[in-house]
């Protein structure tokens, strides 16, 4: 409904997933919400509960072993969501590119709304960049945004969605 | 009018929580979310996509928030207060089988904390109904607010209500119900979309109902209740900044050794 959605501007809820960061991005994005620079003069809230989140901030190199949880969190958050690819790793995988370990940024999973660069991107960058999503997150529609890789098909139960198979591995992912 | 204000109150338990954030940021010097915040909130959460699990559990968010709004309604009717503690039971129970209803290992962590919550604060609000009974000789809020001087002769019993004001409405020290990034939500963590939005809601009606305990406490003069309301908000939102979250046996420790003799104490002395 058109009424509901200037309100979406208004309680921007996060999700922060660290995804093999060094903790540099993630201590940034805390001091972001903390009493200095004070997000939650926006509505923001850190829930740390996908299902109940709006922007995803992820940080880190997304690793081997951490991509499946990206993926998965990802698929969980309900539409209309943002995503926000905090560092320069997570936007191109930074110092870390080319390793046999790390997939050179989150980009080749899911899809990417605003990239923030920086080592370690600063607060300032970080609250630029929600306020920016909070644009994006207005123009979004509510249809179905899925991860470009590691999701099984969308069902339909009766006549429901079912993500069911949404976030499970289906094959063997070779690295690019 | 009385139904006017029971038709309201969500919206006014949301101001209240609206009212409280913005404390709460204004005790950290920082600006903090504008007053009207919970209702942005619940214009968003309605406009979400729902992910459900399954429909009883949905079902139960829902079943929990109308309890608790006919518990609010009946406080403000002045129904018995002994009826009112225990149509509020009702409620958690709801709240509580909602929590073990789904697979997810936080939501059963979240209810059996939120079942071990009850424990602590049930025993003391039976007993706060049961002190204003000895004082007052009825067990209807009507009839109890028609009586003055309960701080005189209850206050050891006042202090015992103090100290369970944070559990009911998820508080620092006994916020483990809760506990923010630890259980992330406990049995909110399955919810979505408008049915998170219920439960959302029903912790505005939650602050109606344990501040209306702490009103009664004025008696007769309104102005006293109004001013014991706003005492302990600010209090519990101190202490609330001040402190960091026990652990739930310590929590019930707590409220065992600590509240309940300062109430068992207060009522031998009344009986004396």
């Amino acid at each position: 409904m058109k009424f509901f959605i200037p309100f979406r501007k208004k309680s921007p809820w996060i999700l922060h997933y660290n995804a093999g960061s060094c903790n540099g991005c993630d201590i940034e994005i805390l001091a972001a919400l903390g009493p200095k620079f004070d997000l939650e003069r926006f509505g923001v809230i850190n829930t740390g509960n996908p299902k109940q989140s709006d922007i995803f901030l992820v940080t880190g190199p997304v690793t081997y072993r951490s991509r499946e949880r990206l993926v998965e969190r990802y698929s969980q958050i309900p539409e209309p969501k943002v995503v926000i690819a905090v560092g320069s790793c997570t936007t191109t995988g930074g110092v870390f590119r080319g390793m046999y370990n790390v997939e050179d940024g989150i980009d080749r999973y899911i899809p990417v709304d605003v990239y923030v660069p920086g080592c370690a991107s600063t607060p300032q960058l970080i609250i630029d960049a929600i306020v920016k999503a909070l644009d994006i997150l207005e123009a979004k529609s509510k249809e179905i945004e899925k991860p470009f890789k590691l999701f099984g098909a969308i069902e339909t139960i009766g006549n429901k969605l079912s993500r069911l198979n949404m976030a499970k591995k289906v094959e063997l992912h070779e690295k690019n | 009018m009385i139904w006017v204000w029971i038709a309201l109150a969500p919206i006014l338990g949301g101001l209240v929580y609206g009212g409280e954030r913005v404390l709460r940021a204004r005790m950290q010097r920082r600006l903090g979310p504008p007053f009207l915040q919970p209702f942005y909130d619940m214009f968003k959460l309605l406009d979400k996509r729902t992910l459900i699990v399954h429909a009883p559990h949905a079902l139960l968010a829902v079943a929990h928030f109308f309890a608790l709004w006919f518990t609010v309604a009946a406080i403000f009717l002045g129904w018995n207060l002994l009826y009112i503690v225990f149509l509020h039971l009702i409620a958690q129970m709801l709240l509580i089988l909602a929590g073990y209803s789904v697979r997810s290992a936080y939501s059963h962590l979240g209810a059996n904390r939120e079942l071990l919550m009850l424990v602590a604060y049930e025993p003391i609000l039976i007993l706060v109904a049961v002190g204003l009974y000895l004082v007052s000789g009825s067990f209807e809020i009507t009839g109890m607010i028609q009586k003055g001087n309960y701080l005189a002769q209850l206050p050891l019993l006042f202090a015992a209500l103090l100290m369970i004001v944070p559990i009911k409405v998820k508080k620092s020290p006994f916020d483990v119900g809760e506990a923010h990034q630890e259980i992330v939500g406990g049995v909110e963590i399955e919810y979505s979309g408008v049915f998170y939005e219920f439960l959302y809601m029903s912790r505005f009606l939650e602050y109606l109902f344990i501040y209306s305990f702490v009103f009664i406490f004025g008696g007769e003069s309104v102005w006293l209740g109004a001013v014991l309301v706003a005492g302990v908000f600010l209090l519990v939102n101190l202490v609330d900044n001040a402190t960091a979250r026990v652990r739930t046996p310590q929590m019930i420790k707590i409220i065992y050794m600590a509240a309940m003799p300062l109430a068992v104490l207060n009522l031998v002395w009344i009986l004396r």
